[in-house]
């Protein structure tokens, strides 16, 4: 997203750079001195020349000082917030972890704070970020990818687009392929699980009805959003995602979970897509449902298609920058 | 984490023990808490932090500063002046010289020389004429690790009274609004003071306001809920007002679900007082919850109410000119009452939600045990990787770095 930002900005007539440093966040306090060095860069000149306004994106680069320091909030530490204690969380019970949680929790209230205006790429984004600092943040989605949008019809596939991890929950869709035999997914992306769900794939005897596609470049993502019947997307309580945003652009319906958090913003159950519990046998029948009624999984998509079409990079940036 | 938790409970008479009854299961839904048993003085074995609730009053609290005393820990100060507290705990006790000490340690000289005026009955008590000029906070701040206060206001004054260890701002918790059946007490507009009745809680404005109100609007009540203050003689008062039996209705203490009757019945909510002991008021958290327009004093706490939830009375001359005025705005426009009452709600929800209250006193708590140990491994971090390129403790470079440091509370 911030690279594009730049190429976008540096399009419309803007100086824009990206700077990055390098994010350590362990062991202990590292987290807090490595976001400390934030803080040091001074960017409110660069070359003798002013620079006007600053973008920050994620933890913790909106530490940075800058007198118009606009936040485009893509995610805080999570690992502090609502992924502590879980598998995925980073904090354990000592009270120096406990109290080294909260500090983090209390750099972005006064890194947040600071920031002149504040946006949010999801209203999931925006609520946690107001349960956890009581900053209120304005609901601004970033544009999806460029590709080559189109729809050559509604095939016989469900497609996952997606980095395997547990996180991402594709395992739902196999186990959902293995309740109906008629349903055949395509899975694209890599990922750490890649092992683990083609095992399940094998134990359920998916073969030839699930398609490990892998990475696949621009071109083939295109085509193959262009000829599925549908998009699957369902991570637990994701912040925003593009997916769904690129299966509209393809008017493709979106299949998900009420408990996926962002892409809910814009994946409405019976208008843009299907919205089931997160339960195979559910999304088995939901799949079902879309194979029967292709001229409704159309009609979702093109009502999906008018959602995306109001997410352009020429009204995000009006914004971020007004 | 374990926590020893000292504070006045319920059946206690107290608005700090309703507070805890609210607060302590959500709490105890974060934490390992044990509340300690009035009059006990040492927390718990095994205890990480002990929490110590303070207000003025010496009989909720002297048996709580009595514990801290013993054993250092987190406050929360529910006032800020602790005059009577202070007196209670030393005069009350037959103590003189405790008092004279802690009016000397904190006043100096000239504290030392007006508490043995006071003991010697040459000048009234100073707890009861002039509080806020003498608060004593410092009798409970040099024990405390660490203090937990409900406003800007009493933070401000806590560091500027030369406390330097964290404070932290934790707003009151609101009640959660079950179905409550208003009581309606008459037909016409309704305004409710709940409190003590006293002239603190600027109750001669209120009724002379509420009388004025009365000559253009007949048809609006004063609701007086709440115990009357000893040597307060509201009979009096409302004699002299002609505030009788058509313009006042009168409670006196009542329980926690009439009270909730009562206001969720009235059309505004008055909560004035003055001067303040930087206290917070569990009745106007309950009157957001409700979505009751606010009239307040401009003071303390109260001035940071939003403009929008209440209307803030200044004290001094035009005290009750402003006051009627207030009144009578609110009492002839039901859409101004409706609007301050939504944003009410909001903020209710917004700032004053019990879970988020007891994350905030979690996040208190966590920090004050191991926050030390984070400061100093930072401070090592960042201090070994500047020795490393050559920048010793005195530079300019160094000078610029405890700067940013001290900009995003790191290192403290």
């Amino acid at each position: 997203m911030t690279d594009r930002l730049v190429d976008e900005l540096c399009a419309r007539g803007h100086e824009a750079e990206l700077v990055t440093v390098p994010f350590k966040w362990y062991p202990g306090t590292r987290v807090l001195s490595q976001a400390f060095l934030w803080r040091l860069l001074d960017l409110h000149e660069a070359d003798g020349r002013s620079i006007d306004v600053v973008v920050a994106t994620k933890f913790p680069s909106y530490l940075v000082r800058h007198h118009d320091k606009r936040v485009w909030l893509v995610h805080q530490f999570r690992q502090a917030y609502e992924l502590d204690r879980t598998d995925l969380g980073q904090f354990d019970d000592s009270s120096e972890e406990r109290a080294l949680r909260r500090k983090v929790q209390a750099l972005d209230r006064v890194a947040l704070g600071e920031a002149t205006r504040l946006f949010a790429i999801s209203q999931n984004v925006a609520d946690r970020l107001e349960r956890s600092t009581g900053l209120v943040a304005e609901y601004l989605p970033p544009p999806p990818q460029d590709l080559a949008y189109r729809c050559d019809g509604y095939g016989d596939f469900i497609l996952s687009v997606n980095r395997l991890d547990r996180a991402k929950r594709i395992d739902l869709l196999l186990e959902a392929a293995a309740l109906d035999s008629g349903l055949e997914v395509v899975i694209a992306g890599d990922g750490p699980d890649r092992e683990r769900l083609e095992q399940i794939a094998r134990d359920r005897g998916l073969d030839g009805r699930a398609r490990f596609a892998g990475r696949v470049s621009a071109e083939e993502l295109a085509d193959l959003y262009a000829r599925c019947l549908a998009v699957y997307y369902a991570p637990v309580d994701e912040d925003y995602g593009m997916v769904p945003l690129e299966a509209f652009l393809s008017e493709k319906p979106v299949l998900t979970t009420t408990d996926a958090g962002g892409p809910l913003e814009v994946v409405t159950h019976g208008t843009t897509g299907v919205v089931v519990s997160p339960d195979a046998g559910e999304l088995a029948r939901a799949a079902g449902w879309l194979r029967e009624h292709r001229d409704d999984a159309a009609a979702l998509g093109r009502a999906g298609q008018a959602v995306a079409a109001e997410v352009t990079w020429d009204r995000a940036i009006a914004r971020l920058l007004a | 984490m374990k926590v020893a938790y000292f504070s006045p409970m319920p059946p206690e008479r107290s608005g700090i023990a309703d507070y805890s009854a609210l607060l302590l299961p959500a709490l105890g839904d974060r934490l390992d808490v044990t509340v300690v048993k009035r009059g006990r003085k040492k927390a718990p074995r095994g205890t990480d932090v002990s929490l110590y609730h303070v207000g003025n009053n010496p009989d909720a609290h002297a048996w709580i500063v009595d514990a801290l005393h013993k054993e250092p820990g987190v406050v929360v100060l529910h006032d800020f002046v602790l005059h009577h507290l202070v007196a209670g705990m030393t005069v009350g006790r037959r103590n003189g010289h405790g008092y004279l000490d802690a009016m000397e340690r904190e006043y100096g000289v000239v504290g030392r020389l007006l508490a043995h005026g006071v003991l010697d009955k040459r000048i009234p008590p100073l707890w009861e004429s002039r509080p806020a000029d003498f608060p004593l906070a410092s009798f409970v701040l040099e024990h405390a690790t660490g203090v937990i206060v409900h406003s800007r206001t009493v933070s401000d004054l806590v560091r500027a009274s030369g406390f330097t260890r964290p404070i932290w701002v934790v707003p009151h918790p609101a009640w959660p609004v079950n179905q409550i059946a208003p009581a309606r007490i008459a037909t016409g507009p309704v305004i409710g003071c709940f409190g003590v009745v006293n002239a603190s809680k600027r109750i001669p404005e209120l009724l002379d306001a509420a009388a004025k109100v009365r000559e253009a609007h007949p048809d609006v009540t004063l609701l007086l809920v709440g115990p009357t203050s000893p040597g307060f003689d509201l009979e009096r008062r409302l004699q002299r007002l002609g505030l009788g039996e058509k313009g006042l209705v009168r409670e006196g203490w009542t329980d926690e679900a009439r009270l909730w009757e009562l206001m969720a019945g009235a059309d505004i909510a008055v909560n004035l007082r003055h001067p303040t002991m930087g206290e917070t008021s569990g009745s106007v958290i309950r009157a957001l919850s409700l979505g009751k327009p606010l009239v307040v004093s401009d003071v303390g706490w109260f001035s940071e109410l939003p403009g929008e939830v209440a209307l803030k009375i200044p004290t001094g001359n035009d005290e009750v000119v402003v006051l009627t005025a207030a009144l009578e705005l609110l009492v002839t426009r039901a859409d101004v009452r409706e609007a301050m009452g939504v944003a009410g709600v909001e903020l209710a929800r917004r700032e004053h939600d019990l879970g988020r209250v007891a994350e905030l006193y979690t996040s208190a708590l966590e920090e004050s045990v191991g926050g030390a140990a984070v400061a100093d491994s930072v401070l090592r971090e960042v201090s070994e990787a500047a020795a490393d390129v050559g920048i010793s403790g005195d530079a300019a470079e160094a000078r610029e770095i405890a700067r940013r440091l001290a900009e995003v509370d790191l290192g403290t």
